[in-house]
């Protein structure tokens, strides 16, 4: 009885994890290896390794949509993206994580209030305020909004971290007649480079994907972030399926391949970025 | 020390000032015109709460309200046990709990423009694997077209989110790990059998995780835009529309702002509800 009960929950568990696997990884390994057969091969769904590979697809794919030019920008938007949140978050969490003021509560109180606003209901406010300040259909429109965006989340994740570091160190500096700065730079920012490895990655993911602002922020090809090329071809060049699937792997190779080199940190990061809401 | 201060100051302006534009004037700007009359190139003019009274009067609006709230409570219940599932069955570390770990967080990584282009293709009545893999275990005539028949679309781009739960899988095994040993092993050890241990002293030890969890997939309803986008783009009729889509037509394909806005104050406030709802149910700020 008790061994029967015990295969059926193994039987159950296998069960479970089989289709796990199949739902998740079968659609990436279906168009992974559909980007490289014809569009002859995809109607007649050959499964398996196409006949033979051939990129042909990948170069349909760059003469179809301006794809270069689409890496082009979403690299220059995620790397400010990054930057920018990463300065501007770090020091943001040094001192409300280091020091007493008036304020202070009520500031942080504000910067977690940004998780509690889904970002769709700002979809025309920040068109009309990224108008208003002339970044319409600018890469730097995009930049200031995903920095706003990961706010919350790596002053989270840096502050938290800050915490952990004894205040000593900083005030044997001050002892030895640091500055403010220099301490902060010298001292706490390299002692604190997990977690900015692990803001760092969670808004690079948040850069890289992000599609709603891109969309309504920009227009035309030359502020257009990669994730706009998909839709690109989903409305004008539907019929060309194998190019279709190529940019499906161009967009989201880049994002998994981050992903696996860097588990620990978006591990890390997806946990302590939790806040409660 | 006034130095310190200036610092201090200095070190905050640059956050502060990047939330005041994205989150603070815009979230202002959504509540109060709302309650205004603003198409695209004419003048803000004060009209009440005629656009909520339009809203609440209108189809469109009200299926993707319903929509949203079917998809939020779905999420909340069904993904979220997935996730759990998972999380306990990773959490025993067998040789394969890091290869399944990896897997199943993939989906949460791509850009979800890119897994609604996927699933836009997995599905696709012509060449989609799904209905070829059917009609060779010999359903010859099976050619359902998923995201446009309006009898199985809602279902169709259900799938594109409801299994990912590799989130709160990832949050209740953090808190599993953080169980101290002792705990199961008294339970074994009174002779509690696995199932015995999950429900009644794992699952109620990662309460808060489960809660966090859920918080995260609710509220993940108040942002599927590009899937929908990319898939169904609210149709067959309105039988996929959600809140944001909804926005999104009416901002930039009506033009109509005023109404827009209104819209934008219902999705953060069902936000507001759902994150009170499901505080109160999990009991989050109780200790374990």
């Amino acid at each position: 009885m008790k061994v029967c009960k015990k295969i059926l929950v193994k039987i159950l568990i296998f069960f479970f994890l089989a289709v796990t696997l199949l739902v998740t990884l079968g659609p990436f390994l279906w168009v992974l290896f559909a980007s490289f057969q014809t569009n002859k091969e995809i109607l007649d769904f050959t499964l398996g390794f196409p006949s033979g590979v051939q990129i042909k697809n990948y170069t349909t794919a760059f003469q179809l949509a301006p794809i270069v030019r689409y890496y082009f920008n979403s690299i220059f938007v995620t790397f400010f993206g990054v930057t920018i949140n990463l300065i501007a978050m770090g020091m943001a969490a040094y001192v409300l994580s280091r020091f007493q003021f008036r304020g202070q509560n009520l500031i942080r109180l504000l910067f977690s209030m940004g998780l509690l606003i889904p970002g769709a209901a700002l979809l025309l406010p920040l068109y009309t305020s990224v108008s208003a300040v002339g970044l319409y259909d600018s890469m730097w429109g995009l930049i200031i909004v995903y920095v706003g965006f990961g706010i919350p989340q790596s002053l989270f994740i840096i502050s938290s971290y800050y915490k952990t570091i004894p205040k000593e160190m900083e005030e044997s500096a001050y002892l030895d007649g640091a500055g403010f700065v220099r301490t902060y730079i010298t001292i706490i920012m390299p002692l604190a480079r997990p977690s900015f490895a692990t803001a760092g990655v969670m808004q690079f993911l948040l850069c890289w994907n992000e599609f709603q602002f891109a969309l309504t922020l920009t227009t035309g090809d030359r502020s257009r972030t990669l994730p706009i090329a998909l839709y690109y071809f989903k409305s004008s060049f539907a019929s060309d399926y194998g190019a279709m699937f190529a940019a499906i792997v161009l967009v989201s190779l880049p994002s998994i391949i981050v992903y696996i080199i860097l588990q620990k940190y978006v591990v890390t990061g997806m946990v302590a970025g939790a806040v409660k809401g | 020390m006034r130095i310190k201060k200036r610092w201090i100051i200095l070190f905050l302006l640059p956050g502060i000032a990047l939330f005041c534009f994205v989150f603070l004037i815009t979230t202002v700007q959504v509540f109060a015109t709302s309650f205004c009359n603003w198409r695209i190139g004419g003048e803000i003019s004060f009209e009440g709460i005629n656009n909520y009274k339009q809203l609440f009067m209108s189809d469109d609006f009200l299926s993707a309200l319903k929509n949203n709230i079917i998809w939020i409570v779905l999420q909340s219940t069904i993904h979220v046990l997935f996730g759990l599932i998972f999380a306990l069955i990773i959490s025993r570390r067998k040789k394969y709990s890091g290869f399944f770990r990896t897997v199943y967080m993939l989906p949460n990584i791509i850009s979800s423009a890119a897994l609604g282009m996927l699933f836009y293709n997995i599905l696709n009545p012509m060449y989609g694997p799904v209905n070829k893999i059917v009609q060779f275990f010999g359903v010859k005539d099976f050619n359902v077209n998923w995201f446009a028949d309006a009898n199985v679309a809602f279902f169709a781009v259900t799938i594109t989110w409801l299994p990912f739960a590799a989130i709160v899988a990832l949050l209740v095994i953090a808190e599993l790990s953080a169980i101290s040993e002792d705990i199961p092993e008294a339970a074994v050890i009174d002779g509690a059998n696995e199932l015995q241990l999950n429900i009644y002293i794992k699952i109620p030890l990662v309460r808060n995780a489960i809660g966090t969890g859920t918080i995260l997939a609710a509220t993940s309803m108040l942002q599927k835009l590009d899937i929908l986008i990319m898939t169904s783009n609210g149709g067959p009729g309105n039988k996929t529309m959600n809140l944001p889509l909804l926005i999104y037509k009416t901002a930039f394909k009506d033009n109509n702002f005023g109404l827009a806005n209104a819209q934008g104050v219902i999705l953060i406030i069902v936000g507001l509800i759902s994150i009170g709802l499901i505080n109160k149910i999990y009991r989050m700020n109780d200790p374990i």
